[in-house]
């Protein structure tokens, strides 16, 4: 095993019925070498890059669609970014936003999942006259 | 194969070209190098004198250093990168990656690279999602 490590953040959508709580119980049940971190949007993980991606695929059997991960630059709990240690935390906009955007996504692969197309980009386009003319009618 | 991801730091992005048997770039994989080193103090707020040089290769003298400073990081990526997913028009509130100029120059050099690009944009509701996981399965089986 190499001695390189790496850090990667699990965050669980907001349509998912997983609790960062189970979450990291599991992977601690699964007496991996990796520090585990609970946090409010699901856990960090730290340990040897094979093993994280190990440890990502066997987690995800508790729902599909609906843990994402990422790998993380900072290590779980480093002072720079913690915020128990009043650490800055600029990535955060960013996380919540796209927190907000897992619903969907869970959405789409489940859909993805079970073979069903997705619907044809709606198109805009000119109304006639006529009608125009009917709905400034029904205004006035 | 090498995915560039864009805005290089998304989560979104980062999971579905893994989820997809890809490697993607990102910029926490970038930066986990300088954190772990002793000289940088509280990056990516700190540049050293090399990531001067090498931003130099992407921007011009006359660029302000922020985008060259980011260009440091994300341009030796983009050399590394056999293909992109782009999202247009990502919030601006996307931490490191709200600097709109670094942005288009990313752009530029993606495109002056020639390699397969897709260009999406962020979900906002289910039927964009499964457009959205729809191009991006298409593109990225497509890879090979």
């Amino acid at each position: 095993m190499s001695g390189k490590k790496e850090t990667r953040l699990l965050m669980i959508s907001p349509a998912s019925t997983v609790t960062p709580d189970l979450l990291s119980r599991t992977i601690h049940s699964m007496g991996r070498p990796v520090t585990v971190k609970e946090t409010c949007y699901g856990c960090l993980i730290e340990g040897p890059p094979e093993e994280l991606r190990e440890i990502r695929d066997e987690a995800r059997k508790m729902d599909p669609h609906g843990i994402y991960s990422k790998v993380r630059a900072y290590p779980a709990g480093d002072p720079r970014r913690c915020r128990a240690q009043h650490g800055t935390r600029p990535g955060y906009a960013q996380l919540e936003w796209e927190w907000k955007a897992l619903a969907h996504m869970r959405y789409a692969l489940d859909c993805e999942a079970a073979g069903e197309a997705p619907p044809a980009e709606k198109t805009r386009k000119r109304i006639p006259p006529r009608e125009f003319k009917d709905i400034c009618e029904e205004i006035e | 194969m090498k995915v560039f991801i864009d805005p290089p730091n998304s989560l979104i992005l980062f999971d579905i070209v893994e989820r997809f048997g890809h490697e993607p770039l990102s910029t926490m994989a970038a930066l986990q190098e300088r954190v772990n080193s002793m000289e940088i103090d509280m990056p990516p707020m700190n540049v050293t004198l090399d990531d001067v040089i090498r931003g130099l290769k992407y921007a011009g003298i006359e660029v302000p250093s922020g985008i060259r400073g980011r260009l440091a990081v994300w341009g030796p990526m983009i050399d590394e990168a056999d293909a992109a997913i782009v999202m247009e028009e990502a919030p601006f509130a996307f931490g490191c990656v709200g600097c709109e100029r670094t942005n288009v120059m990313v752009k530029y050099l993606l495109k002056r690279k020639g390699i397969p690009i897709l260009f999406a944009k962020y979900p906002e509701d289910g039927d964009e999602a499964r457009r959205f996981v729809a191009r991006a399965r298409e593109f990225l089986e497509g890879l090979g």
